[in-house]
């Protein structure tokens, strides 16, 4: 795109888009017609009878809009960047964090940060995750980094807390274990693309 | 006595058609390295053989295919890089080496830094053409600090080459895996190189060399940093931090004479605790190898220190009342200075029973050559091929030496004699030409006499030496010194052969000997007459610095201030302050910055790893006189006419170059005058000491309590003993000294032979230096207790 | 029958003081209840309208709202500002709701009844004065000072504009609602509200005779008591909030409880000169059919509100002067011509 629309300073020899309006009476003859037409054009009672229409509708036919949100909640979108969520494994039920630290080194609000130790399985174990919701901007790297589809930005969007601290707690944001079968896949930022299967080169396998 | 000198020619060669100089006999590689120029290399260690394992750094010589790692370089020589076909077989070695590695970078602890992956993206390996079935492989702890995982493994043998060729423990092989063979097809459709790797590779992993699952060594962890994968870890350090979350800080490692360069490794110890934790220590191994203490006796930082005001006031007034200062040689040159002012200003007295030896061998040294140091370094030694050790016990003394030892044989073709009352079993196990001879204590002069026989220019020895040699007797002397005079006499021939450069290695056993100044005079008598070089060994950390520094006094009189060590009042970096009105906390040395002067005379620099928030000796100063407002302010002020020069703290350099050359600090200055030959005494056979004797040396990776603190160290304090003599002594032993006893847990060292037992020093609160006096021997009585 | 807009004796109950003070409190209390409770169906019919549920949580359906606004208007800091004319800003408001009931004083609001086992009589009509509509005009007329002077007082822009704009609209709308209402009372030949209700006992409604006044009512009716279209003097998209800018608390209350009484006058007035007032319909009381009327014409108040776009205070004066007042003059004639014939 070239930016010499942008460089042209003097105002009013772009090429604006003008929208078709009617043209002004200039007559008092047709300033008259105009006044006779909108005099004796129902408009006004068509208002009436659309509000009173909507009337009826919300009161008799079901359709009132208000949703009473604390006590009614609207489904949000898939790609929607609230309180993350920590995911398990739907086979084992572990979670799905291998503690890489990828999160917490892309992370540019610094607002993660772990520890990890050898824990008797020999695997690396996160035994502390946290995320300061003071700080973190839901920007979202850290979902589209994560290897594993672990850290994925949830549906939790009431940030209300006595402390920030308490936004969310691990355990708060990892799925719980008897829901495990309410667990979604993530749809936004670091999701698998849907043609990705046809990006993998396969590798020879002597099995 | 002069300097060493070191010619080097150099040659032209052209690499990818730039013209590069490099010395003569040089490995392409290195040449190439050293010119700045990258050739991919994975198994390539600097200072070790080629084991040609990895075989990436194949280049084109003249038109050949040759690997870098093991031509030399010759005049005119036109290197290539990369042509078709070598990028082709590098190619397909790295996709060699990516069969069956796991995928998870994500947990390995070597993500980031890890020369697999470097060197796959390096080469764009981004598809997979060959297989193999996998073999299980379980991981394992090889000692207490070595973690091995056999499935990340690519059996570069690095580590089982660093630690044969430099560290000399030879303590890890490569062992059979048990995979599956090769299908032989592939050795038509493959790269040839790439097949001959591949096929090697896949028999082989990394193991224990006795057979057992563990590694009978030293734990100096050069194999954890010489690993381009993550295979090899420390086992404290395992799934602990990633590579990036680290940041380094370079500074001098805190414990041996050897001032080896290592970089703190530092990030926030936890979530709930912000405060900087070092996590690993780590250095340029190309260019030099830790010890044990050096990379895992890391955390002795004096935590959670508060400026103390009451116990300041109470340190200045310890400081006005005191008549001595107690000191000893964990400290820095800058504190050094800090105390030699404060004598000179105030009149204290210096007493630091660790360096007083040292610094009276080192007089004693200077009065008979003229050489204001010592002539040698650990670098300039690494390029004899032949090496003699005195004094000293190598194994624990002194790690870079024996380092340097071990290398010359595997190196240099080198040669080497142990002269050493206490027998070790690791030392003959460097090379078939390594002599050792185990003499009774005491006997030290019968060693210098030994090695005029066999070294001297016999036209340059004065008649009277010369004729005292001749009554001697060569076979004699050797049976005296615990030979076998027909055996040796054959073997030395074979020593001898193409040897021209002679480094000898001075050790602690020396300095506070009887008969020092003899001793010292002998030495200058050989480096005169049979062109030895030599590098003595400072007994521990900055000795070198303090011996230099300090005008060191005989004996502590009156009130005496400790610092860091038993006293009227205390100075203590050791975190033992909490609570305690006698002692001011002081920063340990990964909370300060300053310089040390390391046993190759250099004066190089180290920085603050971790907070520390109370007072430091500089403020003691300031309190007490006119001192600048830092405490390296005072690094210009290093006394010029020991050596040192006027150099800002900031101005120094703490790095190596890409050829290996050591630009940390500077060197040194050492002044060398005309003098005569020194006139030497003759020796006393019956000085030679029998019955029980103790031996005072620390187990190798402790030096002092610092080393004692940091919690991967885990040799204790006792008494160590050869397996036979443990067992007489049973679990605790009495020692009856002349001025006291003793009361210690009896542990095996199964390097050690014979009788004479080691008691350990590394407890300043044990006093042992008060037991010894300036001698390492003593005759004493052992009961069982 | 022109004879008849001169003042006639009325045969009046026979009414004592303390039926009238029975009378006044009765609206007093009711019409400022009903004043209170208009917000609360405003807000619900326009939520409905709009498709919103409106005030929900405070009582069953919210209905307790009102009790919860009016704790908070009374609890409210009463701020005065710094340059303002403190007697005048005081008392603005008192005007506006004064007037507002004042004028309801003339008004039949209820049939006539007798409280039981006592003689008291509680009139109709508090004070069946002989020009009751034009009394009750001249009392909404006037009640126009109290925006006029709020807005004067304050020391602030808004409210100095808003009550340029209530200048110009009072004046314009005086006009058409007097003339509009002019040809009814030239057909019933009375002021007196009693009398037009009479007058429509029999007959047919008014509104089927003038058609034209009514509609020039409401429209006059619409500016008098400020409400949309005709809402500039408070306009808040334009003017913040006009001649109430200043205010907060009960003061503000006050115009607020003067509004709605408003509201409820022009449909008690609407519904007894043009909707045939409180008779009976068919076998419908009618005290149901007067509070059905008023409750329409409040509802339809509430209606236009959520339907139409307001005006702008020059298409306000266009609209009087140049088509709402020729209207309301042809009007006249014309019904003057009828009845002369």
């Amino acid at each position: 795109m070239s930016l010499e629309q942008f460089k042209n300073r003097n105002v009013g020899t772009q090429n604006y888009v003008k929208l078709d309006l009617d043209h002004s009476p200039t007559t008092g003859w047709c300033q008259f017609k105009q006044v006779v037409k909108r005099t004796f054009k129902p408009e006004l009672f068509v208002g009436l009878g659309v509000t009173f229409r909507e009337m009826v509708n919300a009161l008799f036919r079901g359709k009132m809009h208000t949703t009473q949100y604390p006590f009614e909640k609207l489904p949000i979108s898939p790609r929607y960047r609230a309180i993350h969520d920590m995911l398990r494994l739907l086979e084992s039920g572990n979670y799905r964090c291998i503690g890489c630290g990828l999160c917490e080194k892309i992370c540019i609000s610094d607002c993660i940060s772990m520890e990890t130790k050898y824990d008797e399985n020999q695997r690396k174990e996160v035994s502390e995750y946290t995320i300061n919701f003071g700080r973190c901007i839901f920007c979202g790297y850290c979902a589209e980094v994560c290897p594993e589809l672990a850290i994925v930005h949830g549906g939790r969007y009431e940030n209300a807390s006595e402390q920030r601290a308490s936004f969310s707690l691990f355990e708060d944001m990892l799925t719980p274990i008897d829901q495990l079968n309410l667990q979604q896949e993530y749809a936004g930022f670091g999701a698998i693309s849907p043609n990705a299967d046809e990006n993998v080169k396969s590798t020879p396998l002597a099995y | 006595m002069s300097e060493v000198q070191i010619v080097e020619n150099m040659v032209d060669i052209t690499i990818d058609g730039v013209v590069c100089k490099a010395k003569e006999g040089e490995y392409v590689l290195n040449a190439a390295r050293a010119n700045d120029i990258f050739i991919p290399a994975i198994c390539y260690l600097t200072r070790c053989s080629p084991t040609l394992a990895c075989r990436i750094c194949l280049v084109e010589v003249d038109g050949k295919q040759v690997y870098a790692c093991n031509s030399k370089v010759k005049e005119g020589m036109n290197i290539t890089v990369d042509t078709p076909d070598i990028l082709a077989e590098r190619r397909a070695m790295m996709e060699v080496y990516d069969v069956n590695h796991p995928l998870q970078c994500g947990v390995c602890d070597q993500s980031g830094e890890c020369e697999l992956q470097n060197y796959t993206l390096e080469l764009q390996v981004d598809s997979q053409s060959y297989s193999i079935p996998d073999t299980k492989r379980e991981t394992t702890n090889w000692s207490s600090v070595l973690h091995y995982d056999p499935g990340l493994c690519i059996v570069c043998e690095r580590c089982t080459t660093i630690c044969k060729d430099m560290i000399g423990d030879a303590a890890i092989t490569t062992a059979k895996r048990g995979g599956e063979a090769l299908d032989k097809s592939w050795k038509d459709n493959m790269p040839k190189d790439a097949y001959a790797m591949w096929n090697k590779l896949q028999k082989s992993v990394i193991a224990p060399s006795n057979g057992t699952g563990s590694t009978d060594c030293s734990d100096c962890g050069e194999c954890i940093s010489v690993c381009p994968v993550g295979a090899l870890v420390s086992r404290d350090f395992v799934y602990t931090s990633n590579a990036w979350d680290l940041k380094r800080i370079p500074a001098v490692s805190a414990h041996s004479s050897d001032g080896f360069a290592i970089y703190y490794e530092t990030k926030p110890a936890a979530i709930e605790d912000r405060r900087e934790k070092i996590f690993r220590v780590t250095n340029e191994w190309n260019f030099v190898s830790l010890d044990g203490a050096a990379r895992f006796g890391y955390d002795f930082e004096n935590q959670d220190v508060s400026k103390d005001e009451t116990a300041f006031k109470a340190a200045v007034e310890a400081m006005n009342k005191a008549e001595t200062i107690r000191f000893n040689s964990v400290i820095t040159n800058e504190e050094a200075l800090m105390l030699q002012t404060l004598k000179e200003k105030k009149g204290l007295k210096l007493y630091n029973p660790e360096v007083r030896p040292f610094q009276n061998f080192l007089k004693l040294y200077n009065e008979a050559s003229g050489a204001s140091l010592y002539n040698g370094t650990t670098d300039t030694a690494l390029k004899c091929n032949f090496v003699v050790s005195v004094g000293g016990a190598l194994r624990n003394d002194s790690p870079g030496m024996k380092y340097a030892f071990n290398n010359i044989q595997k190196m240099n073709k080198g040669a080497g004699l142990y002269f050493h009352p206490v027998a070790d079993k690791l030392i003959p196990t460097f090379g078939k030409t390594v002599e050792t001879f185990t003499h009774k204590a005491g006997l030290e002069e019968a060693t210098l006499y030994l090695l005029l026989e066999l070294f001297a220019d016999a036209d340059k020895l004065p008649s009277d030496v010369k004729d005292y040699l001749a009554e001697l007797g060569r076979d004699n002397l050797i049976n005296m010194l615990g030979g076998d005079a027909d055996a040796f006499n054959k073997n030395f021939e074979k020593m001898m052969k193409k040897k021209d450069s002679f480094v000898l290695m001075v050790g602690e056993d020396y300095y506070g000997h009887a008969k020092a100044e003899n001793l010292a005079k002998l030495i200058v008598l050989l480096e005169e007459t049979a062109g030895f070089q030599v590098v003595m060994n400072p007994p521990k950390a900055n000795a070198l610095g303090v011996a230099l520094i300090c005008d060191l006094d005989d004996e502590a009189t009156g009130y005496t201030v400790g610092y860091n060590e038993n006293g009227d009042f205390r100075l203590s970096a050791l975190g033992d302050a909490k609570g305690d009105s006698n002692v001011l906390d002081m920063p340990a040395m990964n909370q300060q910055e300053g310089t040390f002067t390391t046993l190759s005379k250099r004066v190089v620099p180290t920085n603050v790893a971790l907070e520390y928030n109370g007072y430091v000796l500089n403020d003691l100063m300031a309190e007490l006189m006119d001192a600048p407002r830092e405490t390296i302010e005072w690094t210009p002020h290093l006394p010029t006419d020991k050596g040192y020069q006027a150099m800002a703290f900031d101005d120094m350099l703490n790095t190596f170059d890409n050829a290996g050359r050591d630009n940390r600090g500077y060197l040194l200055n050492v002044t060398y005058d005309e003098v005569e030959l020194p006139k030497v005494d003759k020796f006393d056979e019956a000085d030679g000491l029998d019955g029980d004797i103790v031996y005072r040396c620390n187990p190798p990776r402790q030096f002092s309590d610092f080393s004692d603190k940091a919690h991967q160290i885990f040799e204790p304090f006792g008494l160590y003993a050869s397996e036979d003599r443990a067992k007489e002594l049973g679990e605790k032993a009495e020692i009856l000294f002349k001025n006291g006893k003793i009361t210690v847990d009896v542990i095996v060292d199964a390097k050690m032979e014979g009788d004479i037992v080691a008691l350990s020093d590394f407890k300043s609160a044990q006093n042992v230096y008060e037991l010894f006096g300036a001698s390492r021997y003593q005759k004493v009585t052992i009961r069982k207790a | 029958m022109v004879s008849t807009i001169f003042l006639t004796a009325t045969a009046l109950p026979e009414v004592i003081w303390i039926g009238v003070i029975i009378k006044a409190v009765l609206i007093l209390a009711v019409i400022a209840a009903i004043a209170g409770f208009g917000t609360y169906i405003e807000r619900k019919i326009l939520a409905f309208m709009q498709r919103r549920l409106g005030p929900q949580h405070v009582g069953p359906f919210g209905l307790l709202q009102l009790a919860a606004d009016g704790i908070k208007l009374f609890t409210k800091e009463d701020i005065i500002p710094q340059h303002a004319n403190k007697f005048i800003f005081s008392i603005a408001p008192v005007i506006t709701a004064a007037t507002a009931f004042i004028a309801l004083a003339a008004v039949p609001v209820f049939p006539d009844f007798t409280i039981p086992f006592t003689d008291i009589l509680v009139p109709s009509i508090a004070s069946d004065i002989n020009v009751g509509i034009l009394f009750v005009l001249g009392m909404m007329a006037a009640g126009l000072y109290g925006p006029l002077l709020a807005g004067m007082s304050q020391g602030n822009k808004w409210g100095i504009i808003g009550s340029a704009r209530t200048a110009i609209q009072f004046l314009s709308y005086e006009v058409v609602t007097g003339l509009s209402v002019l040809a009814p009372i030239m057909m019933v030949g009375s002021l007196s509200f009693v009398d037009f209700n009479d007058y429509q006992t029999d007959g047919l409604w008014l509104v089927v005779y003038q058609p034209i006044a009514f509609v020039l009512f409401l429209i006059a009716g619409f500016a008098e008591t400020n409400r949309t279209p005709f809402d500039l003097l408070e306009h808040e998209a334009e003017i913040i909030s006009g001649y109430v800018t200043e205010y907060s608390g009960m003061r503000w209350g006050l115009f607020f409880i003067g509004e709605y009484a408003n509201m409820i006058t022009i449909g008690v007035i609407a519904s007894i000169v043009f909707l045939g007032g409180y008779n009976d319909f068919l076998f419908i009381p009618g005290w149901i059919m007067i509070i059905g009327k008023i409750a329409f014409s409040f509802f339809f108040m509430l209606w236009v509100r959520a339907a139409w776009p307001h005006v702008r205070p020059d298409q306000l004066m266009w609209l009087c002067w140049k088509v709402l007042m020729p209207l309301a003059v042809i009007n006249v004639l014309i019904t003057g011509l009828v009845i002369m014939i």
